[in-house]
Order: structure tokens, then sequence, then C-alpha cells
């Protein structure tokens, strides 16, 4: 067997040992094995241990602030412990049901292979609802490029090659995109985010856990999918490392190759299996294959039902012949899930994925494949041509391992305004360069390469309103809405506003298309936890992400992190927490889309102005040094957030749009935009002074982001909206809806056909 | 009895379970019959081919499905006469067979819907409009006249493409039924989004009883899909561009 002498090794030759293995572990890890085990661990046991105690896997880094995020509440079905959380939507002729949610990182990959990695990201995020027992119903994706400026060939290449990877596999297995948001910033230039949701559907009874069940002694190990080859080796602990532009070549070796088209007959197939399992009520355990491969996915589901695993390498169906073992074992193959059952249905099972499906003519070798079983002794083994190649504790091999960091606080914000800015530049100027600005312009050219409508049952795709709407049952008005946000131009300047920013964002997002916000997952995307600064952002993060949950009585169902996202020089990305909120709709027909539905109507903000302009377009756009972010007031936004619920169930809104990047302004143009150039004869707006409803000044009251909503009511709803509205001060009264095609406010007025050119256009260079 | 429908699926499928709903709403006996089930197909009265990836869309959409088991089964039922409609990669699969517009011999396609004009996928929100007489097809007969039908583009490969001779020949045979269309129902050919030749959304054949239709009737079927201009209070009713599949089950009942 082939091992290495740990003990016999001084830590500088150790070290070099190690690091031409390929391994991340540390000296003090290595060692730490080779005491536990009491002899040279094998190779294999190294590459286990080097996988599953990555950061990527353990969290080692990170762990200890996770504690800190609320989990529980009312309608979380299942928290942050399995492959993906679960929150509950509603009944539905008896039985209760769930959403599934998970939310990952594939942003190391992405920047490497682009297309394959963006694919393999919602391959795998797509794999983790499938094992919870669920249909697929909805993925989404925020996405963070570098500057895409024509100069910029790689960076453009980047863009469009995530692009084209999410639409490829999303679209091949027939799952909506429903959301997402996109940033350029040139700090993402050598590390772009692409972040992953996915959503299922699941009757709340027939969930399947990510584990061996209680009774599972002698459960059989079935893994299902995809023949394993060499690709994805040394995938979690390449996930945990910075990228270094000099290795790119070789770092590609570890990034997964998709396939889509399997994914598509597994998923069907799987369906299948399920629908047989539930007829005849047994239970079982189920798990997709992610970082660590089989060793991983096998070592987590049978000890997290309290078991101990034994393998044969050799039975696994492999794509081509001499793989080594440590290929085998934690290569990370993409398209495969490995099943916990017992022995009397496993024929069954093999029967509708090979035969019924025939996976094997549908994919070089892939099958169905018994591996091993799940044992009540407490051991990890492994074995491959007869010979004993891992045999460990298995609560050694998954337990918690963590670092404990030091964490430096981001400094204080320095400067802030104490008067209104003076602006030189007009405000038309100002408002077409907004509306260009790639942060703010149409997302169209981008998410039109995206299947939103398969499956036949969204009820608003993206760019129709804030949040996109599914209804998910058939024959039932439940539905729900999905919202994913994070400014990194705020994360650049106050770490831990920008969580609350982002949670603020999803939430309110949510809640402008009139769904009930009933939870959220977050995909902390930070840099090197070694770096006490950049650890320290994280730490303000969760801080923050932590606090505005519950200050708007959410829990975080499932989540990520991401750490080590910097360039080679080791300057780290802007801290980038990402939260996306599901929303719930009892009765799918009160939801609110943003496009200006008639002439004569009132329109009011729900929200308050505030000075403060640092993380906005504007700031960028001009230059400013403001690192005065807004404040948000939770209370406030929760009583908001509250009428405007209750206003929707009522149906007085029309329509309604958040506030968010470049403003009051954007969003009045957007709502015009959406009803024109469709179908619809165009409607204008007329936008009230500042006097009536605003303490700050131009620049700030039209352009800042401070959040708050815009709805449309129609002047016959006007006394019931007021009335609904009560004490509530921060409702006030902007402006009207007019027959003209412009959009109006004191001596200025725009046509809003110029308008549109000037936000419709900046990406359709890029993504043509 | 009522005529007996069956929506296959091939490897690469992703639109069967929307197809089978929207044809039980309007009133067919709609099953889904997959690609290891294809012995069964013999008892079914009409096909529908519902969109998606059939074996990932090697050489061309629809190439490697056109030769496919169940293919055997729907030629000999388009030939008998029964009606076939193919929706998205289900149209693909059927000029592919040279069932559409049949100008050809079986399985030597003379006209095909490859790539984009934009050389990608593309989802978009489309109208389609009727150009032919209602004669002309039977699956479409039953539509109202001058209906705009809502229907979603979303297809890498919707261009329809032929030789300069095929395409006369599509044109002047009445092969194109359905034509995008802006919203007060002009057919101008720069409207199909992604450069389709003679604007052309969907064909039939000589016959009329098999109909090849690039973007999806399907999506925006019911009043949910479309709240802003729902057709009643039923939310889950459908509405849109179910008419076409109602004139489907119209044929069907006639047939």
């Amino acid at each position: 067997m082939r091992d290495l002498a740990v003990a016999e090794l001084d830590d500088e030759t150790l070290r070099a040992r190690a690091d031409a293995l390929g391994l991340a572990l540390r000296v003090d890890e290595l060692r730490g094995i080779a005491d536990r085990l009491g002899r040279a661990p094998s190779l294999v046991e190294l590459y286990a241990f080097d996988a599953q105690w990555s950061e990527h896997c353990s969290y080692k880094s990170s762990r200890a602030l996770l504690s800190h995020l609320p989990t529980k509440g009312a309608d979380v079905v299942l928290g942050p412990a399995e492959d993906a959380g679960i929150l509950h939507l509603g009944e539905h002729e008896g039985e209760r049901y769930g959403i599934v949610i998970a939310h990952e990182s594939h942003n190391h990959p992405s920047q490497v292979v682009p297309f394959e990695g963006a694919a393999t990201g919602i391959g795998g995020i797509v794999r983790d609802v499938l094992c919870m027992g669920a249909e697929v119903v909805a993925v989404a994706d925020p996405l963070r490029f570098g500057n895409v400026d024509p100069a910029r060939p790689h960076q453009r290449a980047v863009a469009r090659g995530v692009v084209d990877g999410i639409a490829a596999y999303g679209n091949a297995i027939g799952v909506p995109n429903l959301a997402g948001d996109c940033y350029f910033d040139p700090e993402f230039d050598d590390n772009v985010l692409v972040n992953v949701v996915a959503l299922g559907l699941v009757k709340e009874s027939q969930i399947i856990h990510s584990r061996v069940p209680k009774h599972g002694a002698d459960f059989v190990l079935l893994l299902v999918g995809k023949a394993t080859d060499a690709s994805g080796f040394g995938g979690a602990s390449f996930s945990s490392v910075a990228l270094d532009a000099r290795e790119t070549e070789s770092n590609k070796g570890a990034v997964q190759v998709p396939d889509p088209f399997l994914k598509n007959v597994i998923m069907r197939a799987s369906y299948r299996v399920f629908s047989m399992l539930r007829a005849r009520g047994i239970e079982v355990g189920f798990k997709d294959l992610g970082a660590g491969g089989i060793m991983g996915c096998s070592a987590e589901l049978c000890s997290a039902g309290g078991f101990g695993a034994e393998l044969d390498l050799d039975t696994v169906n492999v794509a081509v012949d001499h793989l080594l073992p440590e290929v085998i074992a934690v290569g990370e193959t993409q398209e495969r899930l490995l099943w916990a059952l017992p022995e009397e249905i496993v024929d069954e099972v093999e029967r509708i994925y090979n035969e019924e499906f025939s996976l094997p003519q549908v994919a070089q070798n892939a099958r169905a494949v018994r591996i091993g079983r799940a044992t009540a002794a407490q051991r990890y083994q492994l074995r491959h041509r007869g010979e004993l190649v891992m045999d460990v504790p298995i609560d050694f091999l998954t337990g918690t391992v963590r670092d404990t960091l030091p964490a430096q606080p981001p400094a204080p914000p320095r400067e802030r305004r104490e008067h209104d800015l003076a602006c030189e530049r007009t405000l038309d100027d100002v408002l077409h360069a907004t509306l260009a600005h790639r942060d703010v312009c149409s997302r169209a050219p981008l998410f039109r390469h995206y299947d939103a409508v398969v499956r036949g049952r969204t009820v608003i795709p993206r760019g129709e309103a804030d949040a996109g709407v599914l209804a998910p049952i058939r024959g039932s008005q439940l539905a729900f809405a999905l919202s994913v946000d994070g400014n990194p131009r705020i994360g650049r300047i106050d770490p831990e506003r920008a969580a609350e920013h982002a949670v603020y964002e999803a939430v309110r997002n949510v809640v402008a298309v009139g769904a009930e916000p009933i939870g959220l997952t977050d995909c902390l995307n930070y840099g090197s936890p070694r770096d006490a600064r950049q650890f320290g952002e994280l730490v303000a993060g969760i801080d923050g992400l932590a606090r505005s949950a519950r200050a708007l009585g959410l829990a975080y169902v499932s989540g990520n992190v991401s750490l080590y996202n910097a360039a080679s020089d080791g300057h780290a990305i802007p801290a980038s927490p990402i939260v996306a909120c599901l929303g719930r709709l009892t009765d799918v027909s009160q939801c609110v889309t943003l496009a200006l539905k008639e002439v004569g109507s009132r329109l009011y903000l729900v929200g308050e102005t505030q000075r403060a302009l640092g993380g906005s377009v504007l700031a960028a756009l001009l230059s400013l040094r403001d690192e005065g972010v807004p404040a948000i007031d939770f209370e406030r936004v929760l009583a908001e957030h509250r009428f405007l619920l209750a206003a929707a169930r009522a149906g007085l809104l029309r329509s309604a749009h958040d506030i968010s990047d470049g403003g009051l302004l954007v969003t009045l143009a957007e709502m015009s935009f959406a009803c024109y150039p469709a179908q619809r004869a165009a409607i204008g707006i007329e936008l009230d002074g500042l006097a009536g409803w605003s303490n700050v000044g131009r620049y700030e009251s039209l352009f800042g982001e401070w959040g708050g909503i815009v709805v449309e009511v129609a002047e016959r709803d006007v006394d019931r909206f007021e009335e609904l509205a009560g004490a509530l001060e921060s409702v006030r009264e902007i402006g009207t809806t007019i027959p003209q095609p412009i959009l109006a406010f004191d001596d200025d007025a725009w046509e809003i056909d110029d308008l549109h050119r000037s936000w419709s256009r900046p990406l359709q260079e890029l993504f043509p | 009895m009522t005529a007996r429908v069956a929506v296959l699926v091939f490897p690469g499928t992703n639109s069967e379970e929307e197809t089978r709903d929207l044809l039980l709403d309007c009133g067919a006996d709609a099953r889904i019959v997959h690609w290891s089930e294809s012995a069964s197909l013999a008892y079914y009265d009409a096909f529908v081919l519902p969109g998606g990836f059939a074996y990932e869309d090697r050489i061309r959409a629809g190439a490697i499905a056109a030769h496919d088991a169940m293919l055997d089964v729907v030629i000999e039922a388009a030939q008998a006469g029964k009606l076939v409609m193919g929706i998205c990669n289900g149209a693909q699969i059927l000029l592919e067979a040279g069932l559409v517009p049949g100008s050809g011999e079986i399985r030597r396609p003379t006209a095909a819907f490859t790539h984009n004009a934009q050389g990608h996928f593309i989802c978009e929100r489309v109208l389609l409009r009727r150009t032919v007489a209602a004669e002309r097809c039977a699956i479409a007969a039953a539509l109202p006249e001058d209906a705009l039908i809502p229907a979603w583009a979303a297809h890498g490969q919707g261009r329809l493409a032929a030789s300069a001779a095929h395409l006369e020949e599509i044109e002047r045979g009445g092969h194109v039924v359905f034509r995008y269309a802006d919203a007060r129902g002009a057919t101008d050919a720069h409207l199909a989004p992604q450069g389709s030749a003679l604007g052309a959304a969907a064909l039939t054949n000589r016959e009329g009883n098999v109909l090849a239709i690039m973007p999806h009737p399907e999506r925006d079927a019911w009043n949910f899909n479309h709240l802003d201009r729902r057709e009643g209070a039923d939310v889950l009713a459908p509405s849109g561009g179910s008419v076409l599949f109602r004139s489907f089950v119209t044929a069907l009942e006639r047939w």
C-alpha cells in the first residue's frame, strides 16, 4: 500500500512531500492523522482527509461564526443541517408542502473554466435539492463579473462563458431560471463570483434525509449516475486556496465536467424512484456527491445516521481503467448521487435507473450500482483490488475540525457628508449616465439566454417584477417568490452594512411582488480567513446578517461559505454576502408586477429618503469619497412591509418596484419601460416637487439608494390605501401616471423613449 | 370514446408534464409515454412531441430522435392521417423525420429549424398569427379567425432554413401555418426573433394533419401565466396559448 511515513519526516520534508502530492493539509494536521491512526496514513486516507478537512467541506474557520445566525422559525421545516433547507409553503388538499432551498458558490471553477464551472455549479445545487426527495422547480444565479470593457477580452470571455454555462445546463435539464442579479466591478477581474440557488417542491411527509435511517445497519449503498473518471480530483481543496494565474492550467484538472443531458434523465428516474418509495412507505437515505466524491458522500451519509461504512472501489462503474484508488474515492466526477437502501428494494431501484430509464444507453457506462454497505462498526473502510486502502474511525473523518483565527474589525467609514450634494453635472446628464451604468441597465441581454418558463408554472419571469414568482403545484393557488441580492459597492466600504442591505433588499423585493417573506439563505463570499482584516470582514458580515434577519423575524435555512476569493496578489474581493429570500403567496392572483397599469394612478413612496450616498451608483459616477451608507431602520421597514402586504392582499397595488441600484428615478423609469414598448400604450409619470416628500437634496432624493418601494394606486383606491396606511409616516404621495410618454420632474421632462435607449443597450454588446 | 393522446418522452425531453397537463385541461385523454415503453404506442390515436433536448441535440436538434423507434410509430400514424403535433424540439424532430413540410422522403429532411441568427438560446414572449385558411391544417382549424396566440420562443435552434426552392415550395404550398406577429397582428419576417425564414413559427405537411410549431403556447396557457391579461376570475383556468390545444382537441373529436 502506498503511504506517507509522516512520523519519519521532519517538518520541512513533510511539507515538501505533501506539496508534491498536492495536499493542502497542514503539517500539524498530517501529524495528527498519523498519531490517531498509529501508523503511516495511506495515500487514499490522506486525500480523503485533505478533502474532508478542507475549508470547503469542514467550514473550519467559519463554523463557530455561523452559529450566530438565526435558524429557527415557524416556517422552518428543516434548518441548515443537510444538503438543503426546507421552508413551509402551505397546504393543498390536506398535504403540507415545503420548498427545498439550497444556495452555493462555484466561484473558483468558474474563474478557471467559465462554461464548465458555471454549468457544474447549477448541476451540483440541483442535486442538493433533488436528494431531499424534491422535484426541482427553479434555479437562480447571482453573478459578479470584472470590468468587461471592450479592451478586456479575458474578463469578457469569462462573463460570456459563465452565462453560456448556466444556460446550457439549466435549459437542458428543464428547470426555469427564475431570479438573479449581476454586478460588474474591476475588483472581480481575477475572481468572479458565480452563486447558484435551486428550489424544489416536496410534500413535508415525504422528505428524504441525507443520512442512513435509524434501522439502517447493512443498508446497501447504491451509487447512481455518470461513470467515475479522473475529472474533479482535488476540487474541494482547490476551492480552499487563492487562485494564482500561473497555476490556472494545473487547476483545470480539478474542475468537473458537466452532463446536463444525463442529469435530465437521472432527475426523471429519481422522481420515479421517489414515487415507488412513497407507495411502499420505505425510509431511505439519499445524498448528492459533491466535494470529496464517493468518500465524502458515503462517509457523511453513514456517519449522520450513526453508522460506519465499507465500500469496495472495484465495484464502482468507471469510465477508464486503471484509475488510482484515491481518484475513485475522492474525485468529483459530476452527475452522481448515493442511495442508502434496504436490501429488498435495491433490485427494483437498479431496474428503474438501468432499464426503465436506460442510463447505460444515455451515457457511457452510466448506471446504478452497489458499491458498499452501512455498518454498525464505526469505521470507514475502502477496499481496492482486495486490499484495505483506507481504514479510519468514521467520526475522526467526518467530525468537526476548527481553526481559531484572529479577526480585525473593519475600520469605521471615514467620510460622510453633512450637507446636500452640490453637483456640477445636470440632472439630464446624470440620469442618462445612471440608466446606462452596467449595474443599472437592462439585464435582458443576459437573462434571455436562460429558459424562464419551462415546466409552464412560471407566474412572473425575471425582469417583469422585483422577484420571480412560480406556482409549483398543479391545481393549487399557492405560489412562491424568490429574490437574490447583495451589493458589492457597499461591501467595499462597509462590510457589516453590506450584509444588512443584502437582507433588506432581498426581503424588499419579495414584498414588492406581494409575497410574505418566509426565510433566507446566504452565501458568504469573502477573502482569506488567514488575513485578519479579510477575516474581520466575514465576522462583521455575519453579525450584519444575524442582526437584520432577527429584526425581520426571519431565519436562514441553508447557506455556504466561499473563502479565499482573492487575486494572486492577495487583494481580496469586496465583502460579498449574497442573500436569497423566499416569499409565500397563498393566492397567486394577488401578486404584483412592476409595469405601470393605468393613466391617472397615484404613485406613493413607502420609505424614507436619506442623505447618505455611500455605495450608490451616483457616488461611483461622480467618484464621490462618501463612505456613509444609508442606515436601515428595521422596525420601520417591518411596519412598511406589513402595510404593503395588506395593501397587496386587498388588491390595492396596481404595480410596485423597489428603489435600489440607481435610485428613485431609475425605479420610476423602469416602471414605465415595463409597459413600453410592449403591447400596451405607453404610460408616463409626473413626479411631484421634492418639498412634498423629501427632506434631503435633489441628487440624494433622486439617486440615493436608501431603499423603499414605489407603488401605483388607482385613483378609485386612494382612500382605502391611505386609510390602511393609517399613522405610518413613511408613506407619501410622490406623483401621478400620465398619458404622455415622458418622465416629468420640476422643469425637466424626459422622453421615455430616450431613457429606454440609454437603459436597454449597454449589455447588448457584451451579450449580443 | 375519447381519443387517446400520447405525449412522447425521449432521453432529454423536458416539457412533457405541462404539455400533458394542458391537454388534460383542454379535455383530451393524454398520457406521457417513455422511450422504454414504445411498444404501447400502437394504442394511441394522436401524438404530441413536447419540447426539450432529445438526445442532447446531437448532430442537429431532433436528428437522432427522428430515428428513434418511437418515430416509426409516429410516421406510420401520420401517414395514416392521425394528428401529430410537435412543439419546439418536437417540431425539430418532425422536420428531421421528413414529415413536415413532407415534400421529400421520410427521414430525408428538406428543411430544418436550425441555429438562431444570434447564435445562442433565446427566451422571449412572442405572438403568433395563423396565416393560412382554417381548413389548411386540421390542428389549427378551430382557432378563432385572426386570433393572436401568445407563446414563448425558448430555443437555440428555431430559425427555419431550407434551399430557396424548398422555401418557395413551403410558401406556395401554404405550409406556414403560423408566423410571428406584432400586437396589431402584422406579420413581417423581421418579427421572427431568431431570423426564421418567411417569418415562420410553425409548418404543416401537405395533408394538414401534422403541425410542427417552434414557440411554446403551453407556457403561456393558464391565467396564472399572465395575470395582467387573465380571462375570468379563475387563475387556474386555461387561457392564452391554450386556444391551440383546444383546437387540437376539437380536431381530435372530429377525427
